[in-house]
């Protein structure tokens, strides 16, 4: 079973890294002819946007394949549409050469034309994402090669210094409750809810550049009621535009929300007037409307930004969260999204998706629940640790089937130092290479592999697991060759001396104690005492600080540690056009560049100023950020991931873990060899509206 | 013989008989009211003791929601702003110095002005604040499940009482008889063996014999229909598990504090005395034994007011049971301390009267018992 993960992580990293390489030369990879293949051939990666398309356009929206004649619909809807209680099902899609025709899953490979009915049982929804991520239409969607196509707008494209960006809808296209979504609902989103900070977000890098060293924030224009253009100052390239994991959508209900939006927040702007409506009066016309808000700033958070989470709020989603009593909330024991009937894609035969009438979320309050669920019938999709995967699949048979995401950390089991430590002592020796050189190769991985993995994880270093970009077999085993000794020569290269007790002091007779901080349910808690016996046996005296997660946060944010097992922000991602953050300091975000992160976030005002190569990062990510040019960008991209290599400011002891779903056999189109990361949204590279299931 | 039969009825009939309606007048009529008042005056410094208590001890963990809802939200991959937990602070007045948060916090429940905006919000004028992890009204959120967890915990208390209590007089009427020793036995093994472990063996055996696992009181049919008639057998079936691993370790509790305290009355005197005189044996055991018997059992009341309010949590967890335990849980655990505070507040506030009503009961059981002082 070991053997055949092994063989599945290999293939997953290589799909995908073969994608990833033959996609400029065979752009039209998940398959060719159709309308939608149209879409999906000139999709690029990022990088190859701006080159691809010299115009600067980027791909149109698919047509109908000539095939479809006419439009199909679930059984559900068609009664309702018998009963006149909504209208026909080629009224409820955009006009037929917008309507978005899907026929690849994410992965290029085709779909299964499936049938209607039945319901997704998954676990409950969880965190405050939980209901987004499996259903969220976004103004693009990746797959999981990282290439990726215009999704919820038809097309986008840019001018020739990327100042300006359009995007155009489909015509047509309306949200769940049957009202027209058009340029209005995008105005109204940008000048109502984010740049009145209703929405908390004002700070996406997205919309926003720095003009004369201030902020500044694009200038949005309705051109007519299907396109839009945005405006900068500076040309906004694709990675840091239509590329950024946090820009997912840019519309809102105007005709719902309307009502919801106080004065107090309004800025001046050339389409939406004030509604006239003070801060109490919202409040109650949300309660009226069952949203239950405690002040204008939750309701703002609550409806124009975690608005998948409020019922009777209309979306652009395939599955929209029921409005019944007792199963709209993502804390309800059932809590149900329901077909959205005005969902905008279909299948190849021109059926309405998604298939599925239903998606459950059953909460369970402990572990382990789920997999007796999953067992009787009663879950559809679970996630499942690697090491219980054989387990339930010899239990189980053929009646569940693996499906596995590859990670994106860089290796598992992370430490890292404070490179600020206001002790300078300890500064100084963590800032010396040979001490992090020692931290690594004390460390027995092999051993560590079986303890705490039971042989899954393979040893590995802190750099980016083979298939990922930048992938670097002499770096994924630097420093993991095990030797004692070798590390107590190092340490005693970084000034360390052996004291009496059997364990190295600083040069000046003051002890030398690493404290390792982990907090709860991290799993580094179980980890270090596997760790602190290497520690130990190389002459480095530790201990260990395990607090719950908020005080782990206040702690670093005080700069008040040494060392980290199991960082929060752990370095990793599949590019820095995820999230910058893991990968440079310019932010108050990871653990490893502490207060130097802190010092770009507060533009100098607070923190510590870099020196050295840790400034070197962010120099070579200015440059990165300031080129249209995919080669370029790469070439940066590596340059950035060398720096690293030579660094390791953190270290790994294991390979990255990736990600496992246990798909029960009824389920049908989900998708293999996968890759779990942010930028995709998790599980969303699953397509849930493609999902059907057979009794 | 016949003499003595007689004898027995006649005695037996000398006993002054007294009406229920009589007895309770009777009750009344003593000192009991007085105490009654002078208890519900103590409730006010108790209560403002305990909230003191519950809302201190529930800051004490380092950080507060906010940064336990930044940590939740950092590990959903969002990154959040240094404004954003400082204007939710403000807005919630956790940057407020503690003790004036405290006064906030009790004043609002005690009387908030009709013309506040919670008032006109949610017209009611005690305010117990807003549920930060669950994003609604405490109260909301506390009234949720208040219904069900009272009818579950309910349920799982008449079997302990149904269970145990027939159970305990036949085991220390039949003292050392098989019937007895298996009682003996099953207490023990239930008192024993953790609640929780009990849930999952039980849980695995129903997935084992039916294919159902049973986890959680509802079907996903009755979490969207709710429950009828129709689907009240399947309610039922779900909710043997929990009756028997929390109401076991209840009854085997029950079983063994009766029966031995029924073995210590069955020798005494006064049932000597009054089997010398010929009381029937089902009187003497039921009247006058077990009556004082379950003195203890009774003195136990007063959690049983709170229990019923926030059911068991842990065991609720491991079945995925939706009563109040595993809410109280998931507050703590996301510094949702208004949350948090309200159910601890009101159990507390349910302790205090359940202690009163049983010390009340014991009263009525014990004759005995006085509640004046002056050594009557």
């Amino acid at each position: 079973m070991k053997k055949r993960l092994i063989a599945l992580l290999i293939a997953s990293t290589m799909v995908v890294s073969l994608a990833a390489c033959g996609q400029d030369d065979n752009p039209g990879s998940p398959s060719s002819g159709s309308g939608e293949d149209v879409q999906q051939s000139q999709a690029s990666t990022p990088e190859s946007v701006p080159d691809s398309t010299p115009e600067g356009s980027a791909p149109e929206t698919p047509e109908a394949p000539a095939e479809i004649s006419g439009f199909g619909e679930a059984p559900m809807l068609a009664d309702l549409v018998g009963a006149g209680s909504l209208p026909a099902v080629e009224d409820r899609l955009p006009v037929a050469d917008d309507v978005y025709v899907e026929q690849t899953d994410a992965t290029g490979a085709p779909l299964e034309i499936g049938t209607y009915g039945g319901v997704i049982n998954l676990l409950g929804a969880g965190g405050s994402w939980g209901l987004s991520r499996p259903v969220m239409e976004s103004i693009i969607h990746f797959n999981s090669d990282g290439t990726y196509y215009p999704n919820v707008i038809k097309s986008f494209e840019h001018n020739d210094d990327y100042t300006v960006w359009t995007f155009d809808l489909r015509e047509g296209m309306k949200w769940s409750d049957g009202d027209d979504f058009n340029a209005d609902d995008i105005t109204f989103w940008y000048y109502m809810c984010h740049l009145t900070n209703y929405d908390t977000k004002k700070s996406w890098p997205a919309l926003k550049e720095t003009v004369d060293g201030e902020d500044a924030w694009a200038t949005l224009e309705k051109v007519d009621d299907y396109t839009v253009t945005w405006t900068f100052v500076n040309p906004k390239f694709p990675a840091d535009f239509i590329e950024n994991g946090d820009f997912k959508w840019c519309w809102a209900p105007s005709h719902y929300l309307l009502d919801m939006i106080p004065d107090s927040i309004y800025v001046e702007n050339p389409y939406w007037e004030k509604t006239g409506l003070d801060d109490e009066q919202v409040l109650l016309n949300a309660q009226a409307k069952g949203i239950d808000a405690a002040t204008v700033n939750d309701l703002g958070k609550a409806i124009a930004y975690y608005w998948w989470n409020e019922d009777g709020i209309p979306c652009l989603n395939s599955y929209v969260l029921s409005t019944k009593e007792g199963n709209n909330s993502r804390d309800a024991q059932l809590c149900i999204l329901e077909r959205n009937p005005y969902f905008w894609k279909v299948d190849a035969q021109g059926q309405q998706l998604p298939y599925c009438d239903e998606i459950h979320f059953n909460a369970t309050s402990e572990d382990g629940q789920d997999q007796l669920m999953f067992r009787s019938g009663e879950l559809d999709i679970i996630g499942v640790l690697m090491q219980d995967i054989s387990s339930l699949l010899s239990d189980l048979g053929d009646q569940a089937q693996l499906r596995t995401f590859a990670g994106t950390d860089w290796g598992s089991y992370q430490i890292t130092f404070n490179y600020t430590c206001a002790e300078a002592n300890y500064a100084e020796l963590f800032a010396n290479s040979k001490f992090r050189q020692a931290m690594s190769i004390c460390v027995d991985r092999e051993q560590v592999s079986g303890l705490l993995s039971e042989g899954f994880l393979e040893p590995g270093q802190c750099a980016p697991a083979e298939g990922n970009f930048g992938y670097d077999a002499e770096w994924e085993t630097k420093w993991t060759e095990y030797d004692v000794d070798g590390a107590k020569a190092l340490l005693e290269e970084c000034g360390l001396v052996m004291g009496s007790d059997g364990f190295y002091d600083f040069a000046d007779g003051t002890d030398f104690i690493l404290t390792i901080y982990t907090y709860t349910d991290s799993g580094a808690d179980a980890a270090y005492p596997v760790l602190e016996q290497y520690y130990n046996k190389a002459g480095i005296k530790c201990a260990t600080k395990d607090i719950e997660v908020s005080a782990f946060d206040t702690e670093i944010d005080n700069n008040n540690w040494y060392a980290v097992l199991g960082p929060h922000t752990p370095i990793g991602g599949v590019s820095l056009k995820s999230r910058v953050q893991p990968f440079v300091p310019i932010a108050q975000s990871a653990e490893w560049y502490g207060e130097y992160g802190t010092y770009y976030g507060t533009n100098g005002a607070q923190g510590v100023a870099p020196e050295g190569d840790m400034a070197k990062l962010v120099e070579i990510y200015e440059k990165w950020n300031a080129t249209p040019d995919t080669a370029e960008r790469d070439q940066y991209t590596l340059e950035l991931y060398d720096v690293h290599k030579e660094n390791l400011w953190t270290i790994a002891y294991l390979k990255a873990a990736g990600n496992y779903n246990l798909v029960s056999s009824k389920i049908k189109n989900h998708p293999d060899l996968l890759v779990w990361d942010d930028l995709y949204q998790y599980q969303n590279l699953v397509h849930y509206w493609t999902l059907f299931k057979t009794e | 013989m016949e003499a003595n039969a007689y004898k027995s009825e006649n005695m037996h009939e000398n006993i002054p008989k007294k009406t229920l309606l009589e007895a309770v007048k009777d009750f009344f009529k003593k000192d009991l009211v007085q105490y009654i008042v002078k208890r519900l005056l103590m409730f006010i410094p108790t209560l403002l003791l305990i909230s003191v208590l519950v809302f201190f001890v529930i800051q004490l963990p380092p950080g507060d929601y906010v940064s336990a809802h930044i940590a939740a939200l950092a590990s959903e991959g969002e990154i959040v702003d240094a404004d954003y937990a400082a204007s939710l602070r403000a807005d919630y007045g956790l940057d407020l110095p503690i003790h004036e948060q405290y006064f906030k916090w009790i004043k609002d429940i005690i009387w908030t002005p009709t013309d506040s905006t919670y008032y006109r919000l949610y017209g009611s004028h005690h305010n117990w604040k807003y549920s930060f992890a669950y994003g609604r009204d405490v109260w909301d959120v506390v009234d949720d499940r208040l219904g069900l967890t009272i009818a579950v915990t309910a349920i799982i208390m008449l079997f302990q009482y149904v269970v145990s209590l027939p159970i305990a007089v036949y085991a220390s009427t039949h003292q050392y008889s098989v019937g007895d020793y298996i009682s003996s036995v099953i207490g023990f093994l239930g008192a024993a063996i953790p609640n929780f472990i009990l849930a999952i063996v039980l849980m695995y055996l129903s997935y084992k014999w039916t294919g159902n696992a049973n986890v959680g009181l509802f079907s996903q049919e009755m979490l969207q229909n709710g429950i009828h008639l129709y689907n009240f057998g399947e309610f039922l079936k779900r909710m043997i598990i929990p009756i028997i691993v929390i109401g076991t370790s209840g009854t085997c509790g029950i079983i063994r504090s009766v029966r031995a305290q029924m073995l210590d009355e069955v020798g005494r005197q006064y049932t000597l005395t009054a089997r010398a005189k010929g009381v029937p044996e089902r009187t003497i055991v039921m009247k006058y034994c077990f009556r004082a018997a379950i003195n203890p059992t009774v003195s136990g009341l007063g959690g049983v007011l709170s229990s019923l309010f926030s059911g068991s949590t842990v065991t609720a967890m491991v079945l995925n049971m939706q009563i109040q335990g595993p809410v109280l849980f998931k507050a703590l655990q996301a510094q949702d301390m208004y949350l948090a505070g309200a159910i601890v507040m009101v159990q507390a506030v349910l302790v205090v009267i359940g202690i009163l009503f049983s010390d009340i009961a014991l009263a009525f059981l014990d004759p005995r018992i006085r509640y004046s002082g002056g050594g009557r």
